[in-house]
């Protein structure tokens, strides 16, 4: 237990209101941001994608921005640009909608990859770079993307690269029939009218910032790393893999498994952090061989099976 | 657009399934397992003679399933499956060989268990267990056979064992690579002068225990017993019998009678050798030599046989220990001969055979069966009212087979209830067997000693290196006559009837039949005629024999032959001391770094926690390889609520002692005490 612990129950309790049986995805996903990544949420449309961002946005009282990606949306119209002020003769900079927080990008794979790029240096470097000149971000600042399947007409997928930036991937599935009841239930009582309950901030910039330096304390074991290094090692031999986990993949895994102990209360990580995480971590990093079936879920599922946590 | 990956998390089934309890390790490189799959059916044709053709299959389909695991498609066997898979071969063997034990059994067994353990080939562990197999069926094919030819076949294989074995250890390789055979190829040659000198210098060690070696295979050559008339057709085979080496010139052909057994009793119409308890015990071993004449000295390398007798000239004198002489002048083996065996002989063909016959050894071999073959023995006795001594007897008897319309053939048909008689006078045709029995039925009807000898006649002189190839075809059965002043005489009544047969052998004396080899149109023997494939079988046919006698049959005698006449006085155990010695003082370090400084060591709560596991999997919960230990405590209190309780706390307190930070020593040992505890509970 630590101080943080009321804070981060509470923030789960809250997001699990509008998205309703899905406590696994709702955590991820607040590891996700915890951990200071940007969180990519992958499924068909209607699934609660964007109600997922919005509560999340609300609970962690973010200033948030959204921005529905199009296929003719261009890059300025994400980053801002310089407009003429003939008052006093010059160029004033607007500043887009990316100078927020946490940044709703809704369908980012609708939109050309000319405008995906455009994110990039924004979500590596917490900083954009327009017209020659570079200006910072606020802090924190996160990227929740939600992406339609890819077999969905009129997307452009993101490139390796671009997926690679995203901490971690979810995918929300159908809710089970009882969480499914009980959302008609709930808009059978609040009628056909479109606001929705609004939820309860539970924490502010500072208090998430500070939950993210107690996170940084949480301890790892060299047994914990070997592990790792394992999960590594397999990722990179194995036949059915294509492209193995990056170093940046292994430190999100690290990073994740970190928080994901600081949600359950645990001042240092287990083996079952690092395998709560690694699926939503890894999915979409794995590449599988050209010959093997199955897709990047399911070799991290046998990353999962096939890596013993405890040496031999 | 058309789907280009499928993006739904995957059912569980396919890639979800879990191997059943196997332990973790390094994946199999895909260039390895093709390497594998190379060596292991490369091993596996060298057996086929010795194997059911059921086994060929049986790898066939377990190869194609482990490509189709490899591929994705397949899974693997489940637990149960693999257990019937074991069954179904032990019960496959049973049926094949009609028993477990032997050889030929075993050795079907183990590669069954060759081919099924592919079905268990996940890890790298497993892949060693398969590739030292591997190296260990290599070896057992000697035991059927050591031709030169297998012996290049079989360096192959190594090279095949030895690039799987490499590859095993490049990870990444996810292709099949001819050129990652380069390395071990020039790893095996730089092992050549290792081998060399283990070769020659290694003690040449007795077996520890006695393997059961002999084989089902039917035994082919001459028999222990002979009757006449039993036998429609002759078969024959073109296998070598043995191989002579002579010290100086070949004698003629008509000369080389190869004496291997001496039947002296006709019983229910067949003939046989004397048993050990009917010979009185003066008579067992050969007399001494009495008498000088010129010696024939010779070398004899026999291929296997499984019986007791040898073979060799007319009054022969073994110079190997091992070899004895009996009384009836032929050599003996005390020991079966189950594997190609070498014995040096001296011979003297000039000196005579028994010059005085023993009493008993008169009676024995005057012996007739009191019925029987009427018209033979009055023919007999009427023979000899004519001939003034034995002698003209004798020839007498084979002017009879040489004035009558006799035959030799090799499928005279079956005769009926006296078989001499009818042979004689009705079917006139007949083999070896057939001439010499009735010659010797002749003889002891009119009161002359007379005895059958078989053995094999003639033989084929190899220009390339001097030495006679006696196949099996060869075999022949002549007679044996006791001539006061002469002592035994041979006389080879077939040669009356077709000299052929001695003079230029069984090939020219079935010119006319044609039936020579009748049975196998593949042997390189048919092709005589042809000059240059006649010229590389009789070459290859040398390179055999020295092979044999330098390689295969350098034994500890020859070693410390050899040795002693490079350093002078050795002794064999002095040679192992010292061969050992150096081998612990190189091997050892290295073992003890690859065992304790290669892998880190293990800490006493991992050691702990491996206990847990062992426990519980003895009451059949094992953890799953990639099963974290919360998970497995959770799963094993769902299933076993009354473990719940130890098992939960164990493992908290293992979690807690490996993942959290170091605690001060003296609380740490507390804390594993405690889990020794939890752990004892179970």
């Amino acid at each position: 237990m630590h101080q943080h612990q009321a804070l981060i129950d509470r923030a789960v309790e809250e997001v699990g209101r509008v998205l309703l049986g899905k406590q696994t995805q709702v955590r991820l996903a607040l590891c996700c941001l915890f951990s200071g990544g940007h969180l990519l949420i992958e499924d068909l449309p209607g699934m609660g994608k964007t109600t997922l961002s919005h509560a999340l946005a609300d609970v962690l009282g973010l200033s948030w921005k959204r921005v529905q990606f199009t296929s003719d949306l261009l890059p300025a119209d994400i980053l801002g640009v310089s407009v003429y002020d003939p008052k006093d003769a010059s160029f004033s900079f607007h500043p887009g909608p990316v100078f927020t927080q946490l940044l709703l990008a809704d369908e980012i794979n609708r939109t050309t990859p000319r405008t995906q790029s455009a994110l990039l240096e924004a979500m590596a470097e917490n900083q954009v770079t327009v017209e020659g000149e570079t200006r910072p971000l606020p802090q924190p600042f996160f990227v929740i993307a939600t992406q339609n399947p890819l077999h969905q007409s009129g997307t452009y997928p993101l490139p390796e690269s671009q997926l690679d930036r995203f901490m971690m991937r979810l995918q929300l599935g159908y809710p089970d029939p009882r969480a499914e009841r009980q959302l008609f239930e709930q808009h059978r009582l609040q009628g056909n009218t479109q606001s929705r309950a609004p939820l309860r901030q539970c924490m502010d910039s500072a208090q998430l910032l500070a939950v993210r330096e107690a996170i940084g304390g949480v301890h790892c074991a060299d047994a914990l790393l070997d592990y790792l290094q394992r999960l590594v090692a397999r990722s990179r031999a194995g036949g059915e893999f294509a492209v193995g986990l990056s170093p940046r993949g292994a430190l999100a895994l690290l990073d994740a498994a970190r928080t994901w102990a600081y949600l359950a209360g645990r001042q240092h990580v287990v083996p079952e952090d690092l395998q709560a995480v690694l699926p939503a971590v890894t999915g979409h990093r794995l590449v599988p061989g050209h010959e093997y079936a199955g897709d990047g879920d399911a070799l991290a599922a046998l990353l999962l099976q096939t890596v013993d946590p405890v040496r031999g | 657009m058309k789907a280009r990956k499928r993006w739904f998390p995957p059912r569980a089934s396919r890639t979800g399934q879990r191997p059943a309890g196997r332990a973790p390790g390094a994946a199999i490189p895909r260039n390895a397992l093709v390497w594998i799959l190379l060596s292991q059916f490369a091993l596996l044709l060298p057996h086929l003679p010795q194997l059911p053709i059921w086994v060929v299959p049986v790898y066939l389909c377990t190869a194609l399933w482990r490509g189709m695991v490899l591929r994705g498609q397949w899974s693997w066997p489940s637990r149960p499956l693999r257990l019937a898979l074991i069954l179904a071969g032990f019960a496959a063997v049973w049926f094949s060989f009609g028993s477990l034990l032997g050889l030929e059994p075993t050795v079907a067994l183990l590669l069954t268990a060759f081919a099924l353990k592919l079905l268990e080939l996940q890890r790298r562990q497993d892949a060693y267990v398969l590739i030292f197999l591997g190296y260990f069926i290599a070896v057992t094919v000697f035991l059927f056979n050591q031709d030169l030819l297998l012996v290049l076949y079989m360096v192959g294989c190594l090279w095949l064992l030895t690039s799987a074995l490499v590859a095993l250890h490049r990870p990444g390789e996810d292709r099949f690579n001819w050129r990652s055979g380069r390395l071990p190829a020039i790893m095996l040659l730089q092992a050549v002068p290792v081998m060399l000198v283990l070769f020659f210098v290694f003690p040449r060690i007795g077996p520890l225990w006695s393997v059961p070696l002999k084989t089902q295979a039917a035994t082919t050559g001459v028999s222990d017993h002979m009757k006449p008339g039993d036998v429609a057709s002759l078969s024959q085979s073109d296998a070598v019998a043995f191989r002579v080496q002579f010290a100086g010139e070949i004698p003629p052909r008509g000369e080389l009678y190869w004496r291997g057994l001496v039947f002296s009793v006709l019983e229910e119409g067949a003939w046989r050798s004397l048993r050990y308890q009917e010979i009185p015990p003066r008579e067992w071993r050969l007399a001494q030599k009495n008498g000088a004449g010129s010696a024939l000295d010779y070398q004899v390398l026999m291929e296997a046989t499984q019986q007791h007798w040898l073979y060799a000239l007319r009054y022969p004198q073994p110079l190997d220990p091992g070899v004895m002489a009996m009384g009836d002048y032929r050599l003996y083996s005390p020991v079966e001969v189950e594997e190609r065996f070498r014995y040096r002989v001296r011979s003297w063909p000039e000196l005579p055979l028994d010059p005085v016959l023993s009493d008993w050894r008169r009676e024995t071999e005057l012996r007739l069966p009191e019925q029987g073959n009427p018209r033979t023995r009055a023919l007999a006795r009427e023979l000899r009212l004519g001939a003034e001594s034995d002698g003209d007897f004798v020839q007498r008897v084979l002017d009879y087979y040489r004035n009558g319309p006799f035959v030799y053939t090799l499928q005279p048909g079956v005769l009926g209830d006296d078989p001499i008689d009818e042979f004689l006078f009705q079917r006139q045709r007949g083999f070896c067997e057939h001439y010499a029995s009735a010659f010797v039925i002749m003889m002891r009807a009119a009161g002359v000693p007379a005895r059958v000898v078989a053995g094999y006649q003639g033989g084929e002189i190899n220009p390339v290196n001097r030495t006679v190839i006696v196949h099996q075809f060869d075999a022949h059965a002549w007679a044996e006559v006791w001539l006061a002043g002469q002592g035994w005489v041979r006389v080879d009544p077939t040669a009356v009837v077709s000299p052929e047969r001695v003079t230029l052998g069984l090939e020219e004396a079935l010119a006319e039949e044609g039936s020579f080899l009748a049975e196998s149109p593949l042997s390189p023997l048919r092709y005589r005629g042809i000059d240059w494939i006649n010229s590389l079988r009789l070459r290859y046919d040398a390179l055999t024999y020295r092979w044999q006698s330098w390689v295969v049959g350098f034994d500890s005698e020859q070693q410390l032959n050899l040795l002693q006449r490079l350093f002078g006085e050795v002794r064999a155990r002095d040679l192992a001391l010292l061969l050992l010695g150096s081998a612990a003082l190189v091997l050892a370090p290295a073992a003890w770094w690859l065992l304790r400084g290669g892998r880190p060591r293990r800490l006493p709560e991992e050691r702990l926690y491996q206990r847990l596991c062992r426990r519980l999997a003895r009451r059949g919960l094992e953890r799953h390889p990639g099963e974290a230990p919360g998970h497995f405590a959770e799963r094993v209190a769902a299933e076993r609520p009354e473990l719940a309780a130890a098992v939960r706390r164990a493992t908290a307190i293992y979690s807690a002692l490996v993942y959290a930070p170091q605690q001060p020593p003296g609380e740490r040992g507390e804390r594993l005490r405690e889990l020794r505890r939890a752990i004892g509970q179970l």
